[in-house]
Protein backbone atom coordinates (compact mmCIF):
# COMPACT_ATOMS: atom_id res chain seq x y z
CA UNK A 1 0.00 0.00 0.00
CA UNK A 2 1.66 2.92 -0.93
CA UNK A 3 0.77 6.48 -0.62
CA UNK A 4 -1.09 7.31 -4.11
CA UNK A 5 -3.38 3.82 -2.79
CA UNK A 6 -4.60 5.85 0.43
CA UNK A 7 -4.88 8.90 -1.85
CA UNK A 8 -7.22 7.47 -4.08
CA UNK A 9 -9.10 5.63 -1.15
CA UNK A 10 -9.28 8.51 1.01
CA UNK A 11 -11.04 10.58 -2.01
CA UNK A 12 -13.54 7.88 -2.53
CA UNK A 13 -14.60 7.54 1.03
CA UNK A 14 -14.67 11.23 1.49
CA UNK A 15 -16.70 11.83 -1.43
CA UNK A 16 -18.93 8.64 -1.02
CA UNK A 17 -19.78 9.22 2.42
CA UNK A 18 -20.21 12.87 2.52
CA UNK A 19 -22.48 12.07 0.09
CA UNK A 20 -25.08 10.01 2.56
CA UNK A 21 -25.89 13.05 4.54
CA UNK A 22 -27.11 15.75 1.93
CA UNK A 23 -28.61 12.65 0.20
CA UNK A 24 -30.73 11.97 2.76
CA UNK A 25 -31.64 15.67 3.28
CA UNK A 26 -32.12 16.26 0.10
CA UNK A 27 -34.88 13.01 -0.10
CA UNK A 28 -36.67 14.43 3.22
CA UNK A 29 -36.92 17.88 1.36
CA UNK A 30 -38.51 17.11 -1.69
CA UNK A 31 -40.58 14.13 0.12
CA UNK A 32 -41.78 17.33 2.43
CA UNK A 33 -42.28 19.66 -0.76
CA UNK A 34 -44.58 17.27 -2.70
CA UNK A 35 -46.70 16.25 -0.01
CA UNK A 36 -47.05 20.53 0.56
CA UNK A 37 -47.95 20.58 -3.04
CA UNK A 38 -50.48 17.24 -2.94
CA UNK A 39 -52.49 19.00 -0.28
CA UNK A 40 -52.36 22.26 -2.08
CA UNK A 41 -51.55 22.47 -5.62
CA UNK A 42 -52.49 26.35 -5.94
CA UNK A 43 -49.59 26.81 -4.23
CA UNK A 44 -46.87 24.97 -6.20
CA UNK A 45 -44.61 28.11 -7.01
CA UNK A 46 -43.69 29.28 -3.99
CA UNK A 47 -43.12 25.73 -2.97
CA UNK A 48 -40.95 25.01 -5.79
CA UNK A 49 -39.07 27.54 -5.33
CA UNK A 50 -38.32 27.68 -1.87
CA UNK A 51 -37.74 23.55 -2.34
CA UNK A 52 -35.16 24.16 -4.93
CA UNK A 53 -33.70 26.87 -2.72
CA UNK A 54 -32.98 24.47 0.42
CA UNK A 55 -32.53 21.42 -1.61
CA UNK A 56 -28.94 23.83 -2.78
CA UNK A 57 -28.51 24.34 0.65
CA UNK A 58 -28.49 20.75 1.49
CA UNK A 59 -26.03 19.65 -1.62
CA UNK A 60 -23.37 22.53 -1.00
CA UNK A 61 -22.83 20.10 2.14
CA UNK A 62 -21.61 17.40 -0.77
CA UNK A 63 -20.08 20.00 -2.59
CA UNK A 64 -17.86 20.38 0.68
CA UNK A 65 -16.77 17.02 0.41
CA UNK A 66 -16.41 17.28 -3.40
CA UNK A 67 -14.33 19.86 -2.47
CA UNK A 68 -11.66 18.09 -0.04
CA UNK A 69 -11.54 15.12 -2.85
CA UNK A 70 -10.50 17.18 -5.15
CA UNK A 71 -7.92 18.70 -2.97
CA UNK A 72 -7.25 14.96 -2.35
CA UNK A 73 -6.28 13.82 -5.23
CA UNK A 74 -4.69 16.60 -7.32
CA UNK A 75 -3.27 18.82 -4.69
CA UNK A 76 -2.41 17.53 -1.82
CA UNK B 1 -55.12 17.18 -33.93
CA UNK B 2 -53.63 16.96 -37.54
CA UNK B 3 -50.92 19.52 -36.25
CA UNK B 4 -49.97 18.89 -32.84
CA UNK B 5 -46.68 20.44 -31.94
CA UNK B 6 -43.95 19.88 -29.50
CA UNK B 7 -41.22 22.33 -29.20
CA UNK B 8 -42.48 23.82 -32.21
CA UNK B 9 -41.47 21.32 -34.64
CA UNK B 10 -43.87 18.22 -36.29
CA UNK B 11 -43.62 14.48 -34.40
CA UNK B 12 -41.33 13.23 -37.15
CA UNK B 13 -38.99 15.71 -37.33
CA UNK B 14 -38.34 15.65 -33.36
CA UNK B 15 -38.39 11.79 -33.74
CA UNK B 16 -35.14 12.29 -36.31
CA UNK B 17 -33.98 15.15 -34.30
CA UNK B 18 -33.51 13.23 -30.91
CA UNK B 19 -31.94 9.83 -33.22
CA UNK B 20 -29.32 11.86 -34.27
CA UNK B 21 -28.76 13.48 -30.37
CA UNK B 22 -28.53 9.73 -29.52
CA UNK B 23 -26.29 8.50 -32.11
CA UNK B 24 -23.87 11.67 -31.58
CA UNK B 25 -23.96 10.97 -27.94
CA UNK B 26 -23.26 7.40 -28.31
CA UNK B 27 -20.33 8.68 -30.67
CA UNK B 28 -19.21 11.06 -28.60
CA UNK B 29 -19.55 8.56 -25.49
CA UNK B 30 -17.50 5.44 -27.67
CA UNK B 31 -14.32 8.25 -28.64
CA UNK B 32 -13.74 8.83 -24.85
CA UNK B 33 -11.92 6.64 -22.29
CA UNK B 34 -14.97 4.29 -22.32
CA UNK B 35 -15.02 3.40 -25.75
CA UNK B 36 -11.41 2.95 -25.99
CA UNK B 37 -11.47 0.54 -23.06
CA UNK B 38 -14.55 -1.09 -24.43
CA UNK B 39 -13.08 -1.60 -28.06
CA UNK B 40 -9.45 -1.88 -26.68
CA UNK B 41 -8.10 0.51 -29.43
CA UNK B 42 -8.77 4.27 -29.98
CA UNK B 43 -12.22 5.27 -31.71
CA UNK B 44 -13.22 8.43 -33.79
CA UNK B 45 -10.73 10.70 -34.96
CA UNK B 46 -7.69 12.73 -32.91
CA UNK B 47 -8.93 15.97 -32.72
CA UNK B 48 -12.19 14.20 -30.35
CA UNK B 49 -9.35 12.91 -27.70
CA UNK B 50 -8.95 15.47 -25.13
CA UNK B 51 -6.54 15.07 -22.16
CA UNK B 52 -7.02 13.50 -18.83
CA UNK B 53 -8.48 16.87 -16.77
CA UNK B 54 -6.31 18.03 -14.23
CA UNK B 55 -7.93 20.40 -11.81
CA UNK B 56 -6.00 23.43 -10.79
CA UNK B 57 -7.13 25.23 -6.87
CA UNK B 58 -4.40 27.51 -7.21
CA UNK B 59 -4.68 31.02 -9.61
CA UNK B 60 -2.80 31.34 -11.75
CA UNK B 61 -0.31 34.34 -11.26
CA UNK B 62 0.28 36.28 -14.23
CA UNK B 63 2.75 39.17 -13.27
CA UNK B 64 3.28 41.64 -10.42
CA UNK B 65 2.84 44.80 -9.73
CA UNK B 66 5.59 45.43 -7.19
CA UNK B 67 4.89 43.32 -4.22
CA UNK B 68 1.44 42.37 -5.30
CA UNK B 69 0.52 39.48 -7.42
CA UNK B 70 -1.61 39.91 -10.30
CA UNK B 71 -3.56 36.69 -11.20
CA UNK B 72 -6.16 35.86 -13.34
CA UNK B 73 -8.88 35.53 -11.56
CA UNK B 74 -8.26 39.26 -10.44
CA UNK B 75 -8.68 40.48 -13.88
CA UNK B 76 -11.64 38.50 -14.53
CA UNK B 77 -13.23 40.12 -11.67
CA UNK B 78 -11.65 43.69 -12.65
CA UNK B 79 -13.54 42.67 -15.80
CA UNK B 80 -17.23 42.02 -14.58
CA UNK B 81 -16.85 45.13 -12.27
CA UNK B 82 -15.94 47.30 -15.66
CA UNK B 83 -18.52 45.51 -17.59
CA UNK B 84 -21.33 45.99 -14.95
CA UNK B 85 -20.68 50.10 -14.03
CA UNK B 86 -20.71 50.44 -18.01
CA UNK B 87 -23.96 48.62 -18.39
CA UNK B 88 -25.38 50.73 -15.93
CA UNK B 89 -24.04 53.85 -16.74
CA UNK B 90 -25.55 53.14 -20.16
CA UNK B 91 -28.94 52.05 -19.03
CA UNK B 92 -29.45 55.10 -16.54
CA UNK B 93 -27.58 58.09 -18.29
CA UNK B 94 -30.67 59.07 -19.75
CA UNK B 95 -33.50 57.28 -17.59
CA UNK B 96 -36.62 57.56 -19.22
CA UNK B 97 -40.22 57.22 -16.66
CA UNK B 98 -41.54 54.69 -19.81
CA UNK B 99 -38.10 52.35 -19.72
CA UNK B 100 -36.72 50.77 -23.40
CA UNK B 101 -34.32 48.08 -24.35
CA UNK B 102 -31.43 47.89 -22.10
CA UNK B 103 -32.69 50.32 -19.29
CA UNK B 104 -35.99 48.14 -19.11
CA UNK B 105 -33.86 44.92 -18.62
CA UNK B 106 -32.00 46.79 -15.70
CA UNK B 107 -34.96 48.17 -13.98
CA UNK B 108 -36.54 44.54 -14.42
CA UNK B 109 -33.41 43.15 -12.15
CA UNK B 110 -33.41 45.08 -9.94
CA UNK B 111 -36.70 45.57 -9.20
CA UNK B 112 -37.41 41.70 -8.70
CA UNK B 113 -34.29 42.07 -6.24
CA UNK B 114 -36.13 44.53 -4.36
CA UNK B 115 -39.18 42.75 -4.07
CA UNK B 116 -37.16 39.51 -3.09
CA UNK B 117 -35.18 41.79 -0.79
CA UNK B 118 -38.94 43.03 1.28
CA UNK B 119 -40.73 39.58 1.17
CA UNK B 120 -37.79 38.58 3.37
CA UNK B 121 -36.99 41.49 5.30
CA UNK B 122 -39.98 43.31 5.17
CA UNK B 123 -41.07 47.38 3.60
CA UNK B 124 -38.26 49.54 5.37
CA UNK B 125 -35.58 46.94 6.23
CA UNK B 126 -35.83 45.38 2.62
CA UNK B 127 -34.80 48.66 1.21
CA UNK B 128 -31.90 49.24 3.46
CA UNK B 129 -30.36 45.95 2.76
CA UNK B 130 -30.89 46.09 -0.99
CA UNK B 131 -27.97 48.05 -2.20
CA UNK B 132 -25.69 45.21 -0.10
CA UNK B 133 -27.75 42.29 -1.60
CA UNK B 134 -28.30 43.27 -5.79
CA UNK B 135 -24.40 44.12 -5.57
CA UNK B 136 -23.81 40.43 -4.23
CA UNK B 137 -26.22 38.88 -6.25
CA UNK B 138 -25.39 41.11 -9.69
CA UNK B 139 -21.51 40.55 -8.96
CA UNK B 140 -21.77 36.71 -7.90
CA UNK B 141 -23.96 36.02 -11.26
CA UNK B 142 -22.14 38.01 -13.24
CA UNK B 143 -18.91 36.13 -12.72
CA UNK B 144 -19.87 32.94 -13.11
CA UNK B 145 -22.39 33.43 -16.35
CA UNK B 146 -18.92 35.17 -17.80
CA UNK B 147 -17.31 32.04 -16.53
CA UNK B 148 -18.87 29.78 -19.01
CA UNK B 149 -17.63 31.82 -22.19
CA UNK B 150 -15.40 30.08 -24.54
CA UNK B 151 -12.38 32.16 -24.03
CA UNK B 152 -12.41 31.48 -20.41
CA UNK B 153 -9.95 28.74 -19.51
CA UNK B 154 -7.44 27.10 -21.00
CA UNK B 155 -7.89 28.37 -24.55
CA UNK B 156 -6.34 31.46 -24.16
CA UNK B 157 -2.93 31.23 -22.02
CA UNK B 158 0.57 32.72 -21.34
CA UNK B 159 3.68 30.64 -20.89
CA UNK B 160 4.85 30.29 -17.64
CA UNK B 161 7.44 29.02 -15.59
CA UNK B 162 8.62 26.34 -16.06
CA UNK B 163 6.61 25.93 -19.86
CA UNK B 164 3.45 25.41 -17.41
CA UNK B 165 0.05 27.44 -19.40
CA UNK B 166 -1.62 29.78 -16.96
CA UNK B 167 -5.02 30.64 -18.45
CA UNK B 168 -4.95 34.08 -19.26
CA UNK B 169 -8.66 34.39 -17.61
CA UNK B 170 -10.62 32.54 -14.95
CA UNK B 171 -13.75 32.06 -13.97
CA UNK B 172 -13.23 34.34 -10.56
CA UNK B 173 -15.45 32.58 -8.36
CA UNK B 174 -13.13 29.60 -8.43
CA UNK B 175 -10.46 31.08 -6.95
CA UNK B 176 -11.01 30.77 -3.25
CA UNK B 177 -10.07 34.61 -2.28
CA UNK B 178 -12.91 35.87 -4.22
CA UNK B 179 -15.75 34.15 -2.49
CA UNK B 180 -13.76 34.54 0.96
CA UNK B 181 -14.26 38.69 0.13
CA UNK B 182 -17.50 38.67 -0.83
CA UNK B 183 -18.41 36.16 2.42
CA UNK B 184 -16.42 39.02 4.33
CA UNK B 185 -17.93 42.09 2.99
CA UNK B 186 -21.54 40.08 4.00
CA UNK B 187 -20.58 39.30 7.06
CA UNK B 188 -18.97 42.64 8.49
CA UNK B 189 -22.15 44.60 6.83
CA UNK B 190 -24.69 41.85 8.95
CA UNK B 191 -22.61 42.88 12.05
CA UNK B 192 -22.84 46.61 11.26
CA UNK B 193 -26.58 46.53 10.57
CA UNK B 194 -26.65 44.27 14.12
CA UNK B 195 -25.17 46.49 16.14
CA UNK B 196 -26.73 49.91 14.59
CA UNK B 197 -30.23 48.93 15.22
CA UNK B 198 -29.51 47.70 18.54
CA UNK B 199 -26.99 48.94 19.97
CA UNK B 200 -23.26 47.37 21.01
CA UNK B 201 -23.70 46.32 24.24
CA UNK B 202 -27.04 45.06 23.43
CA UNK B 203 -25.86 43.58 20.82
CA UNK B 204 -22.75 42.12 22.55
CA UNK B 205 -25.23 40.23 25.11
CA UNK B 206 -26.46 37.71 22.20
CA UNK B 207 -23.03 36.00 23.10
CA UNK B 208 -21.80 36.86 26.53
CA UNK B 209 -24.89 36.77 28.88
CA UNK B 210 -24.30 36.61 32.35
CA UNK B 211 -27.24 38.19 33.73
CA UNK B 212 -28.96 35.31 35.26
CA UNK B 213 -25.73 33.89 36.68
CA UNK B 214 -25.02 37.16 38.40
CA UNK B 215 -28.69 36.92 40.07
CA UNK B 216 -27.79 33.50 40.74
CA UNK B 217 -25.36 34.39 43.12
CA UNK B 218 -27.13 37.15 44.63
CA UNK B 219 -29.66 34.99 45.41
CA UNK B 220 -27.05 32.85 46.92
CA UNK B 221 -25.72 35.21 48.81
CA UNK B 222 -28.90 36.70 50.53
CA UNK B 223 -29.67 32.48 51.40
CA UNK B 224 -32.51 31.65 49.26
CA UNK B 225 -31.00 28.82 48.14
CA UNK B 226 -33.76 27.07 45.93
CA UNK B 227 -34.11 29.74 43.95
CA UNK B 228 -30.05 30.67 43.34
CA UNK B 229 -29.42 26.88 42.30
CA UNK B 230 -32.47 26.96 39.56
CA UNK B 231 -30.75 30.91 38.42
CA UNK B 232 -27.41 29.19 38.19
CA UNK B 233 -28.22 26.29 36.31
CA UNK B 234 -30.06 28.79 33.61
CA UNK B 235 -27.13 31.20 33.78
CA UNK B 236 -24.87 28.57 32.49
CA UNK B 237 -27.46 27.15 30.12
CA UNK B 238 -27.47 31.04 28.25
CA UNK B 239 -23.14 31.18 28.60
CA UNK B 240 -23.45 27.96 26.61
CA UNK B 241 -25.80 29.30 24.33
CA UNK B 242 -23.89 32.35 23.59
CA UNK B 243 -20.79 30.73 23.04
CA UNK B 244 -22.77 28.27 19.92
CA UNK B 245 -23.80 31.49 18.97
CA UNK B 246 -20.60 33.13 18.88
CA UNK B 247 -19.07 30.02 17.14
CA UNK B 248 -21.90 29.97 14.30
CA UNK B 249 -21.19 33.58 13.60
CA UNK B 250 -17.72 32.72 12.40
CA UNK B 251 -18.96 28.82 10.94
CA UNK B 252 -21.42 31.23 8.58
CA UNK B 253 -18.05 33.10 7.35
CA UNK B 254 -16.58 29.53 6.25
CA UNK B 255 -19.84 28.10 5.30
CA UNK B 256 -20.68 31.13 3.01
CA UNK B 257 -16.84 31.04 1.47
CA UNK B 258 -16.78 27.47 0.85
CA UNK B 259 -20.67 26.99 -0.36
CA UNK B 260 -19.62 29.16 -3.50
CA UNK B 261 -15.93 28.53 -4.00
CA UNK B 262 -17.00 24.76 -4.08
CA UNK B 263 -20.18 24.81 -5.99
CA UNK B 264 -18.28 27.23 -8.86
CA UNK B 265 -15.40 24.43 -9.24
CA UNK B 266 -17.41 21.61 -8.88
CA UNK B 267 -18.68 23.21 -11.80
CA UNK B 268 -15.58 23.92 -13.64
CA UNK B 269 -14.17 20.02 -13.11
CA UNK B 270 -17.84 18.97 -14.18
CA UNK B 271 -17.35 20.68 -17.22
CA UNK B 272 -13.91 19.54 -17.81
CA UNK B 273 -14.93 15.99 -16.54
CA UNK B 274 -17.57 15.23 -18.99
CA UNK B 275 -15.14 16.92 -21.64
CA UNK B 276 -13.04 14.19 -21.01
CA UNK B 277 -15.41 11.32 -20.99
CA UNK B 278 -17.38 12.32 -23.72
CA UNK B 279 -16.44 15.04 -26.03
CA UNK B 280 -19.60 15.08 -27.98
CA UNK B 281 -23.15 17.08 -27.19
CA UNK B 282 -23.10 15.92 -23.46
CA UNK B 283 -20.92 19.05 -22.40
CA UNK B 284 -23.36 21.33 -24.13
CA UNK B 285 -25.80 19.76 -21.66
CA UNK B 286 -23.70 20.34 -18.67
CA UNK B 287 -23.35 24.48 -20.01
CA UNK B 288 -26.98 24.65 -19.21
CA UNK B 289 -26.97 23.23 -15.66
CA UNK B 290 -23.99 25.45 -14.66
CA UNK B 291 -25.86 28.52 -16.49
CA UNK B 292 -28.82 27.44 -13.54
CA UNK B 293 -26.32 26.99 -10.85
CA UNK B 294 -24.48 29.93 -11.13
CA UNK B 295 -28.05 31.66 -11.01
CA UNK B 296 -29.13 29.48 -7.39
CA UNK B 297 -25.57 30.69 -5.84
CA UNK B 298 -26.16 33.96 -6.67
CA UNK B 299 -29.69 33.79 -4.84
CA UNK B 300 -28.80 31.77 -2.11
CA UNK B 301 -25.77 34.12 -1.33
CA UNK B 302 -28.02 36.93 -1.29
CA UNK B 303 -31.02 35.33 0.25
CA UNK B 304 -28.99 34.09 2.95
CA UNK B 305 -27.39 37.13 3.78
CA UNK B 306 -30.69 39.16 4.08
CA UNK B 307 -31.83 36.30 6.32
CA UNK B 308 -29.00 36.77 8.57
CA UNK B 309 -29.46 40.75 8.51
CA UNK B 310 -33.17 40.39 9.09
CA UNK B 311 -31.98 38.10 12.26
CA UNK B 312 -29.20 40.14 13.51
CA UNK B 313 -30.99 43.47 13.50
CA UNK B 314 -33.79 42.00 15.32
CA UNK B 315 -33.70 42.39 19.16
CA UNK B 316 -32.85 38.78 21.00
CA UNK B 317 -36.08 39.07 23.08
CA UNK B 318 -38.31 39.24 19.84
CA UNK B 319 -36.87 36.40 18.03
CA UNK B 320 -40.00 34.76 17.97
CA UNK B 321 -42.80 37.50 16.97
CA UNK B 322 -40.24 37.85 13.74
CA UNK B 323 -41.26 34.49 12.08
CA UNK B 324 -44.92 36.36 11.06
CA UNK B 325 -42.64 38.18 8.70
CA UNK B 326 -40.58 36.31 7.25
CA UNK B 327 -41.81 34.97 3.24
CA UNK B 328 -39.13 32.42 3.14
Amino acid sequence: MTAETFKLLAAGLCMGLGAIGPGIGIGILASGALQAIGRNPDARGPIFTNMIITVALAEAVAIYALVVAIIILFVA
Amino acid sequence: MKNKKILGCSFPLIIILSVILLVLIIYGLLSGPIGKSLLGQEFGPSWLHVESPRPELAPGILFHIGFLPVTNTMITAWITIILLVLVSFIAFRQPKLVPTGIQKFMEFVYCTLLDFCISIAGEKNGRRFFPFVATIFVFIITNSWLGLLPFYGDSLYVVGEGEKHIPLLRAANTDINIPFALALFSWISIEVFGIRAIGFFHYLKKFFNFDKLGSGFKYLFKGKIKSAFGEIIFGAIDIFVGVLELVSEFIRLVSFTFRLFGNMTAGEVLILVVAFLAPLVVGSLVYGLELFFGFLQALIFAGLTVVWMTMAITPHEQENKREEHSQI
